[in-house]
């Protein structure tokens, strides 16, 4: 091939086909959408009915009165429904509580690859204070029957501190942030576990009222969506056919959330069936708490404790990109969005290293599962240099890794860097060794070669 | 570098208007041949921004979806090639964020999702020149790539970009520069091989 001069040329030539069945079924999906927007809202209206209506006098008067009728059912509609209540009220009511008790669980199914289905389940009651933070203590299903304590959450933007503790692995994990990245777990935490906003992603759908209903004893009005676009916790886990039911009741007394149930199923990033249901219930609202009731309990004898920075460290990036050679026998290939464990699990898989092929001897019958607990172990820094990469990308440092061409016998070409300051960008080499450099230095050194 | 307009481009603009006009009035066909349009080249943009085909067609078809259930809110006299291909680059960066976000929070370590399968089958089909244009692209910075998809394959002016992105004109060019240069230089390294 001749060389690139024309990159607009080039971008032309780049083309793309697709495949005529997958077409037909994507643009099914898309009318079919579109068939349902149209049943569910009388959006359309073009400028010819208007220009229509606006030049016939005996028109404009039955316009009129048109108006003044949808002025009086939306002023009802406005209003709330049949016992008054308007969305917009019980977000603004819960984001007046200042903090608050419930209950919930997840629960999920998945197929794995050798076609068995995975069950997972959860339950945990979790306390939410919009001055102190979170904390949650969550229990599994113990094979035995009953329930097993499971993970305990601390979460305190104030101290900047988030803590979990995992009684199975007997593990006390401790996550260090900065000033920003307090700052952003604080408005995380709204994202995460306000109610509010998950009241906020379903008015942002199309949306019904459910009407009245009892729940404990308590009068309660009830509102579901089944938009696949609404914005709502786990969606992001489904990939493709996106189906989801959510439902929420309010307390039609207190106009404050009772229950929020979403079930959101379809098809995950490889295409294996995927379905999640999160339900939060028996909520107490605005109950009294202090800074003592987020305190993390002191770390348990016979607990490992593990810290695991949020902000980068180049120190634990270089620890992941030794063992990347220790295991692999070379530098590991960060895909798009694949879960971290699941690229050091196909690093894995294509390598044939004294180490791997052990790894892979004593992981011979083992479910997918107990697979990717065994590489999530093994492979604890690659995976911890995976997750402090995309943080970069997350925080937009410009940050670039070459793991596919760079070796550790390269001393002067660049395998990862990223921005430290306007005129500074830190190198990691092939080597391993780092320094830092200007932009322009950059530039040389990643010319290709 | 202005961008003219060719009695071509007045022409696709007046077919848009039109599209977009049939749509809001619930007209399928219209949507159906937006679709056809523009599927092609938006494909073609959300790979040069991902280099990842599955992440792409997901971006392209919620992108469709989201614009089918969305024809309240499309304006009649805007671009629509300018507006779809915006949306591509938003869910792009939305879904590469969304993800990162649960894994910065731990959820790596929770009971969640494992999958190792088959993709589904496959429903854009690359040239050899997309594969080397998405591999070239992938080595560059986001920011960089960004405005290089969208200007080229956008059809998007640098203040329609400077705009989008909340960025002066003078980054955004810069970006453009730095990444053309970069981009030709792999693109050439990868040619020659």
């Amino acid at each position: 091939m001749k060389p690139v001069d024309n990159i607009n040329e080039f971008f032309k030539n780049a083309a793309v086909n697709t495949n005529p069945r997958m077409d037909e079924a994507v643009l099914d999906k898309v009318l079919a959408a579109h068939e349902r927007a149209r049943n569910a809202k009388s959006t359309f209206g073009g400028p010819s009915t208007w220009r229509t209506i606006m030049k016939s006098p005996i028109i404009k008067l039955a316009a009129a009165t048109v108006v003044v009728i949808a002025c009086v059912i939306g002023l009802s509609l406005w209003r709330g429904t049949q016992s008054g209540i308007a969305l917009a009220d019980v977000v603004a009511r819960v984001e007046q509580a200042k903090a608050w008790r419930n209950k919930g669980s997840y629960t999920g199914t998945e197929q794995l690859p050798s076609g068995e289905l995975r069950r997972f389940e959860t339950r945990y009651s979790g306390l939410t204070s919009r001055e102190y933070g979170y904390k949650s203590h969550a229990q599994r299903p113990d094979p035995n029957g009953g329930w097993l304590p499971g993970r305990e959450l601390y979460m305190s933007p104030q101290k900047k501190a988030f803590i979990w503790i995992s009684p199975m692995e007997k593990r006390y994990t401790r996550l260090k942030w900065n000033d920003a990245e307090a700052q952003r777990q604080q408005k995380e935490l709204i994202q995460w576990s306000d109610p509010g906003a998950y009241l906020k992603g379903i008015m942002a759908c199309n949306y019904e009222s459910l009407g009245r209903s009892t729940i404990d004893g308590v009068d309660v009005e009830g509102f579901r969506t089944t938009d696949p676009n609404c914005h709502l916790p786990l969606r992001a886990y489904v990939s493709k056919d996106p189906r989801v039911d959510v439902k929420v009741w309010v307390n039609v007394k207190t106009r404050l959330p009772v229950r929020y149930d979403s079930l959101t199923s379809g098809l995950n990033e490889r295409g294996n069936p995927i379905t999640h249901r999160f339900v939060e219930h028996d909520y107490e609202w605005d109950v009294p708490v202090t800074a003592a009731d987020f305190e993390p309990p002191p770390v348990p004898e016979g607990y490992t404790i593990v810290d695991r920075p949020t902000v980068f460290d180049e120190k634990a990036a270089i620890e992941g990109l030794k063992q990347c050679i220790e295991l692999f026998g070379s530098y590991i290939t960060i895909s798009g969005s694949e879960r971290p464990a699941l690229v050091a699990l196909s690093a894995l898989e294509k390598s044939e290293t004294p180490a791997t092929l052990r790894l892979k001897d004593e992981m011979k019958g083992l479910t997918e599962e107990e697979k990717l607990n065994r590489v999530r172990s093994a492979g604890k820094s690659v995976i911890q240099f995976i997750l402090l990469y995309r943080g970069l990308v997350r925080d937009e440092k410009d940050p670039a890794y070459y793991g596919n061409t760079a070796t550790p016998q390269d001393a002067n070409k660049v395998l990862m860097r990223w921005k430290v300051s306007d005129n500074e960008y830190r190198v990691i080499y092939g080597d391993l060794h780092a320094e830092t450099v200007s932009p322009e230095r950059l530039a040389e050194l990643e010319k290709p070669q | 570098m202005k961008k003219d307009l060719s009695y071509d481009a007045l022409g696709q603009i007046v077919e848009d208007r039109l599209l977009i006009w049939k749509f809001k009035l619930g007209n399928s066909d219209a949507l159906r041949r937006i679709y056809e349009k523009y599927k092609n080249d938006l494909l073609k943009l959300a790979v040069a921004l991902t280099n990842d085909v599955s992440t792409a067609e997901d971006a392209v078809q919620d992108v469709f979806v989201s614009f089918a259930q969305s024809a309240a809110k499309i304006r009649p006299a805007g671009n629509l090639k300018t507006y779809l291909a915006t949306c591509v680059a938003n869910r792009v960066r939305n879904t590469v964020r969304d993800r990162q976000r649960h894994e910065a929070t731990g959820v790596e370590d929770a009971d969640c999702v494992i999958c190792e399968a088959e993709r589904p089958e496959q429903w854009a089909i690359l040239s050899e020149e997309l594969e080397l244009l998405g591999s070239a692209m992938a080595q560059i910075p986001y920011e960089q790539r960004e405005v290089i998809g969208l200007y080229m394959q956008g059809g998007m002016t640098f203040r329609q970009i400077a705009k989008v992105r909340n960025a002066s004109i003078n980054t955004v060019q810069g970006r453009y520069r730095y990444g053309l240069n970069k981009l030709r230089s792999l693109l050439n390294s990868q040619v020659d091989k």
